[in-house]
């Protein structure tokens, strides 16, 4: 036991040795993002995404000084968040950070930022009481309060009066269900069906069935593609054709690759199409399908402009970038133009985002109207 | 006359208990043998559902040489795990040893971190998201029977459960192997002493055991269409519970507690809330071993 | 054979300086020289991460009581650690309860909801056992995650607020270090007493033979309950200090990956091992950690060092026989010897 604290001892001080060298000819982003476990395909999108957003700044010479973005693997583990928040905030390089990718680890993580005076800036965490931590903390997602009213006008729009809804036991889930429920009562429809599932179920096929019993008009959903993909090519199993909605979550190329003829009629809204004219994400798109070989998803879409953000807002405090000057350049952000839509913060450090109607049609997502 | 709802509910519940019986097949055999928990036992299936994922998309193959290669590469896994994972904890044959729980429990841990390891592997290489699998492969064609729909996968896990449950009655109460792997499992020193290769049954253990996990993962993979690196976990935790309840070794109880565990998940999700419907099932568990404590249908046993 | 009363007596001589070694140099090391370390340094990081292995040393050892010593696979720990988490979390977050009060209170309410959930199951043995527990902990799980109204569900529960002892602010990195290195030393002493007891003698009896010690009058059913639930106190208290260390919980912290994570610990460490399950938590907590430069590999070579360490040593880093010895020459008080100064066991 004396010798392994000893060596523990020892280990501490080689890292010391090795953390202690940063240069100050240089300016740092912490990325915290699971690389490994079972979310590991989100994080590596952020990464892929961040690279690319990343060469293209520095290439650009808008600073003097290069921007390093140091990425640490949370696996979507607490635990793992939380040390990496504190080794963030001990390097003096580090002047903004991003991530995480859940909502658990980017709260548990914000709890170190607030304290330490660190700007965090999120690309996907949705927990309603995120930005309310401190003034440090950052999203760049559309909120369901936000997303949810909108769907449910959509909805009431298409002349859809009872709904089915139905989403994911996550703290995402919840808002998704909460955010639409008060819209669409609001608007004298009426919810007849309303339910979470365990993340990662195979067998939706009850749940199916229980919805068809309800006789609802459309369905709601508020699930990431894969567990989409699943519901719905269940739903084509079992020959329940009630429409279905969801949210931007659910867009990913990889929906249509998994799910097949059974997507096509969903609508759902997004931020972000890659099929978009928009000559800043026919760019992002081409880069990263010639890189990584495939088209990115609505994820890594917002990783990329989480990175610009905050690389802009380094630029709006430079040259004496400090944590605390970051932070207000990052409040400061106006109409920053965005793959994901133009994106202004809030007085509530909350995006807002334009938001398209799409649906999928042959195999592809369109936008509508 | 039954309500249509409730019947489609129970021939969900019916093949979603087939599902988690595919796998308690394989778990069964190896438990009842060695009397060691194999946390690998997931990771098996997770090979056998990716190797022929490869299979299929190099060479796209008819459907059941796809079975017949993920059975080939069940059995090449299952004999590398006994070999890494089992076999040099075998080591220590006095009788201490192996009575001694310390010595089961570090089998525990070499099969645990076998699978950390095979997963994250398999993560390194495919990546962790969901893998695409190609349409015309999938066994989920609707057919509707009646009020009910239930699909060609249905039909073919049902079919092929039954002819390795069938199976696997014929090869351990008709066969020599099947005669020595229960002498093992019934006791080890014992068979040693009348001149039964122990080495050897245990590795046919595991070599069987590893077929029906493999061809677990790549039917209820095509079945669901869902094929990803921690796709074993759910299923193992389902198939040990299935298991216990059974009586731990005998492998008829061990199907039908998978499908009394899929039947009650499925009835739960009407009642209850979809979130809620494991509790049910755990539940069903813990009043099983509270009033039949050796499981449903466990033979008399020594208390292990 | 690791049955300490056949063992013959430590001899006296030196018994007086020699064995106060250990402890002394124990404390010297978690309340002197880490923090000092630590405070030179100034790095929350590794704050961060001494915190985190103290905890996980508490959840390593209380498992170690049911697991280790009375021999009972335990699957759901971390559902005591999760209740333990949420008890305090609760109470800080509605209730603003002190630090000082949630610490008993997530061990009395932990304790209580093992005892409730022992009644109908310490009756079953072996891998009955370890299924009954893992189905108690998926419960509790599935409780934690979908009883939205109480628990706040996936949403977790937010702690505002560092620590804070009657008035005196303990927000400090030193502090809370000092705060949880007490709180976990303080349990450890706890268990060590109650592990190296006749008490914990009785406990073992219960391991190799339960039938054998039901026959020689020990209420083996009691026992095991109290082993069970002594042991998912201390997990309740690890559970408080993980709430309010972090300040923010939720579900996916206590599920079953974590109990598996915990019982890791021991067994690497050495089944009935004290020492051997504070070695084994420190090895899983600070292993990963300093393999990060690895990159994407790392989890893999957790995984090689997990196999490779029970492969060689299936008895566990340090296993039962070795640190019974070693914790009689160290710190045995209680080692009684008698009049021919052969050894007799524990008062």
């Amino acid at each position: 036991m004396m010798k392994l604290k000893t060596a523990i001892a020892a280990g501490v001080l080689a890292a010391l040795g090795a953390t202690g060298a940063s240069a100050q000819d240089k300016i740092c982003i912490g990325y915290q993002l699971p690389l490994t476990g079972d979310t590991a395909q989100y994080g590596q999108g952020f990464r892929n995404a961040a690279e690319i957003q990343l060469e293209k700044f520095n290439a650009s010479g808008k600073l003097p000084v290069p921007v390093e973005i140091i990425y640490e693997d949370s696996r979507s583990d607490a635990k793992e968040g939380v040390t990496i928040a504190r080794k963030f905030v001990d390097n003096p390089c580090i002047v903004g950070v991003l991530g995480d990718f859940t909502s658990t680890v980017s709260m548990a993580a914000a709890q170190v930022y607030s304290r330490a005076g660190m700007p965090q800036l999120s690309q996907t965490a949705s927990h309603p009481d995120y930005t309310k931590i401190s003034e440090w903390q950052f999203r760049n997602i559309t909120t369901q309060n936000q997303e949810g009213p909108y769907n449910a006008d959509w909805m009431t729009e298409l002349g859809i009066k009872k709904v089915a809804v139905i989403a994911e036991q996550t703290d995402w889930g919840q808002s998704v269900v909460a955010g639409f429920t008060k819209q669409f009562e609001a608007d004298s429809g009426e919810v007849v069906f309303s339910e979470y599932f365990n993340r990662g179920l195979k067998d939706f096929r009850s749940v199916i069935t229980k919805i068809q019993r309800s006789e609802p008009d459309a369905v709601y959903t508020g699930y990431f593609y894969e567990d989409g993909a699943n519901f719905l090519r269940q739903m084509k199993q079992l020959g329940v054709e009630i429409p279905v909605f969801s949210t931007s979550a659910a867009y990913n190329p990889a929906l249509i690759n998994l799910g097949g003829d059974a997507v096509n009629g969903m609508k759902l809204t997004v931020t972000f199409l890659p099929t978009s004219d928009a000559e800043n994400v026919k760019e992002f798109v081409s880069e990263y399908e010639s890189r990584y070989g495939e088209a990115p998803g609505q994820f890594p879409a917002q990783a990329f402009d989480a990175v610009g953000i905050m690389l802009d807002a380094i630029v709006a405090s430079y040259p004496d970038v400090t944590r605390e000057k970051v932070r207000d350049a990052l409040a400061a952000t106006k109409d920053y133009p965005g793959v994901t839509g133009v994106t202004t913060f809030d007085e509530n450090r909350e995006p807002a985002k334009e938001l398209t109607k799409a649906e999928v049609i042959d195999g592809a997502f369109v936008g509508i109207e | 006359m039954i309500d249509p709802y409730y019947l489609q509910q129970l021939v969900i519940g019916l093949s979603l208990g087939m599902t988690y019986a595919l796998m308690a097949i394989g778990f069964t055999l190896i438990f009842g043998v060695l009397n060691v928990v194999n946390f690998a036992h997931g990771e098996v299936y997770t090979i056998g559902a990716f190797a022929s994922l490869v299979l299929i998309t190099a060479f796209a193959p008819p459907f059941f040489l796809v079975v017949l290669f993920a059975l080939l590469v069940g059995a090449l896994a299952g004999f590398s795990l006994e070999r890494i994972a089992f076999k040099p904890f075998r080591r220590f044959t006095d009788e201490a040893s192996l009575k001694s729980r310390a010595m089961r429990e570090a089998t525990l841990m070499s099969s645990l971190a076998v699978s950390i390891i095979v997963r994250e592997l398999i993560e390194l290489v495919f990546g962790s998201q969901q893998q695409q699998v190609p349409f015309e492969y999938l066994i989920n064609d609707p057919i509707h029977v009646g009020p009910v729909v239930i699909t060609t996968g249905d039909v073919i896990i049902f079919v092929v459960s039954v002819a390795m449950l069938v199976g696997l009655q014929f090869l351990l109460t008709r066969t020599h192997v099947g005669l020595s792997i229960r002498a093992v499992s019934n006791n080890p020193l014992g068979a040693r002493y009348v001149g039964i290769n122990v080495d050897r049954t245990i590795i046919m253990t595991f070599v069987i055991g590893g077929m029906m996990g493999a061809a677990a993962g790549i039917l209820v993979g095509l079945y669901y269409g869902v094929i990803f690196p921690a796709m074993g976990f759910v299923p193992g935790i389902k198939a040990f519970v299935a298991m216990v309840m059974g009586g731990l070794s005998s492998i008829p109880g061990a199907v039908i507690c998978a499908i009394i565990l899929g039947l009650s998940e499925s009835i739960a999700v009407t009642f209850i809330s979809s979130g809620w419907a494991d509790i049910v099932a755990y539940s069903f568990l813990i009043l099983t071993l509270i009033f039949f404590p050796q499981g449903l249908f466990g033979a008399k046993r020594e208390r292990v | 054979m690791s049955d300490p009363v056949s063992r013959p007596a430590m001899p006296q001589a030196g018994r007086s300086l020699m064995s106060r070694v250990l402890p002394l140099v124990g404390a010297l090391l978690v309340f002197a020289l880490i923090p000092a370390l630590l405070a030179h340094f100034g790095k929350g990081y590794f704050y961060q991460i001494a915190n985190l292995a103290l905890i996980f040393v508490l959840l390593a050892a209380s498992l170690h009581v049911v697991t280790g010593v009375a021999g009972l696979l335990h699957l759901g720990h971390a559902a005591f650690y999760g209740v333990g988490a949420y008890t305090a979390g609760l109470l800080a977050s509605h209730f603003d309860t002190t630090f000082v009060l949630t610490i008993p209170a997530a061990a009395v309410v932990t304790a209580a909801i093992a005892f409730l959930v022992a009644l109908p199951t310490m009756r079953l043995v072996s891998i009955y056992f370890a299924v009954a527990t893992l189905a108690i902990g998926q419960m509790i799980y599935l409780v934690l995650l979908n009883w939205v109204s109480f628990t706040n569900g996936p949403n977790g529960v937010l702690l505002f607020g560092g620590l804070s002892v009657f008035g005196i602010d303990l927000s400090s990195p030193t502090a809370t270090y000092f705060v949880v290195a007490l709180v976990v030393v303080a349990s450890l002493v706890v268990i060590h007493r109650i592990s190296h007891s006749y008490y914990g003698n009785a406990l073992r009896s219960l391991r190799e033979d339960d039938q054998c010690a039901d026959a020689m009058g020990v209420r083996t059913v009691a026992m095991k309950m109290q082993a069970f639930v002594i042991s998912a106190a201390f997990a309740g208290v690890a559970g408080a200090l993980w709430a309010h260390t972090t300040g923010y919980i939720a579900p996916p912290d206590f599920d079953f990956a974590e109990s598996i994570l915990i019982l890791s610990m021991i067994v690497v460490g050495g089944l009935g091992s004290l020492p051997g399950a504070i070695i084994g938590a420190l090895l899983l907590i600070l292993l990963p950690e300093f393999l990060r430069p690895l990159g994407d590999v790392r989890n893999i070579m957790v995984g090689c060092v997990l196999f490779f360490s029970i492969l060689l040593l299936p008895r566990g880093l340090f296993g039962e026989v070795s640190a019974l010895a070693l914790v009689r020459r160290q710190l045995g008080d209680a080692w009684t010897t008698d009049a021919k100064g052969r050894g007799v066991g524990w008062r």
